[in-house]
């Protein structure tokens, strides 16, 4: 299977979940921070348990891919700024009421006002380009 | 209830969510040996969408502009679509629950703090290495500590902007 067909697939049932718990739902974000709410800690925290009990039951397979090479999980080390990034990134997400993936969910569910989140995103990545060429260590 | 509603109508019970969401991790390595991860897929569509030429980490990070994280990217919003269009939602609305329903700002305005939170969602997940599916959700998932401090972060962040947008423009209420 091309990767690119499969990640359409893999993205597809991501959005479509995304969507069926409320996770692209502006209310449930800003409640969850302001401690209402907090269907969607339950349903990231699910996620980490479930996600954790695969990646083991793949180890116990010997950690081998569908195709039989060795898995290789890479680990997102701190650097100097990860925390300060950190801490805008949460930012953002209590003002949008979303994240990358949700404001995607939020676009095909036709919230047009995530189409303005999204262009921020990319404005903010190209932002992010330009520190990187003055720094290389951000 | 029929099994086809529970599935695609109604909103799902918050672990259904969660259960579909973290087998993503292990099929995505058992699959195609990859991390889970959303936000560095607007890397490729800055790449694609605006002047790169100067720019070394656009051009070499982003080598391939319409690489596999665009098709995932198409996946999340094609999904999402077939779900509102399942339930019946309106195909187009400016709505954004508490906050549309309270203020009175005018398009622009609303556009325009929605592009703002934006911002500060890609700067600071590429400062961080990643965002809540990368990190909060993989790498919690594998156990790295540095996603636990990011995530915790993530949520100190949330808490205070959230907070400053109930007390100084949703009038204080807790909803």
């Amino acid at each position: 299977m091309s990767k690119k067909l499969g990640f359409l697939g893999f993205g597809l049932i991501f959005g479509f979940a995304l969507s069926r718990v409320g996770a692209s739902d502006f209310n449930l974000i800003y409640f969850m921070f302001t401690g209402v709410d907090l269907t969607l800690v339950g349903v990231i925290g699910t996620a980490i348990v479930i996600g954790a009990l695969g990646m083991f039951v793949l180890r116990l397979r010997g950690a081998k891919t569908a195709g039989g090479q060795p898995i290789t999980v890479k680990r997102k080390d701190l650097k100097r700024w990860s925390l300060l990034g950190a801490l805008i990134f949460g930012l953002g997400w209590g003002l949008a009421g979303a994240c990358p993936g949700t404001v995607l969910a939020q676009i095909g569910e036709g919230k047009w006002l995530g189409g303005f989140t999204v262009l921020g995103m990319i404005v903010g990545t190209y932002v992010y380009a330009h520190l990187k060429s003055a720094n290389p260590d951000i | 209830m029929t099994f086809i509603e529970v599935v695609f109508v109604e909103r799902w019970p918050f672990w259904a969510g969660g259960v579909v969401i973290g087998l993503l991790v292990p099929l995505l390595y058992y699959a195609f040996n990859t991390a889970l991860g959303v936000s560095t897929g607007y890397g490729n569509l800055a790449r694609i969408l605006l002047p790169s030429r100067r720019l070394t980490w656009l051009q070499e990070r982003f080598k391939e502009a319409w690489g596999w994280r665009v098709y995932f990217i198409g996946g999340i919003i094609l999904g999402s679509f077939l779900s509102a269009r399942l339930t019946g939602a309106p195909l187009w609305t400016g709505e954004m629950g508490v906050l549309t329903e309270t203020v009175t700002w005018s398009g622009p305005v609303l556009a325009i703090y929605f592009f703002a939170g934006g911002v500060l969602l890609g700067l600071g997940a590429r400062i961080a290495g990643g965002c809540t599916s990368g990190h909060s959700i993989h790498g919690m998932a594998n156990g790295h500590l540095s996603s636990v401090l990011v995530t915790l972060f993530f949520l100190v962040g949330g808490i205070i902007s959230a907070n400053v947008l109930r007390l100084l423009v949703l009038g204080g209420g807790s909803g």
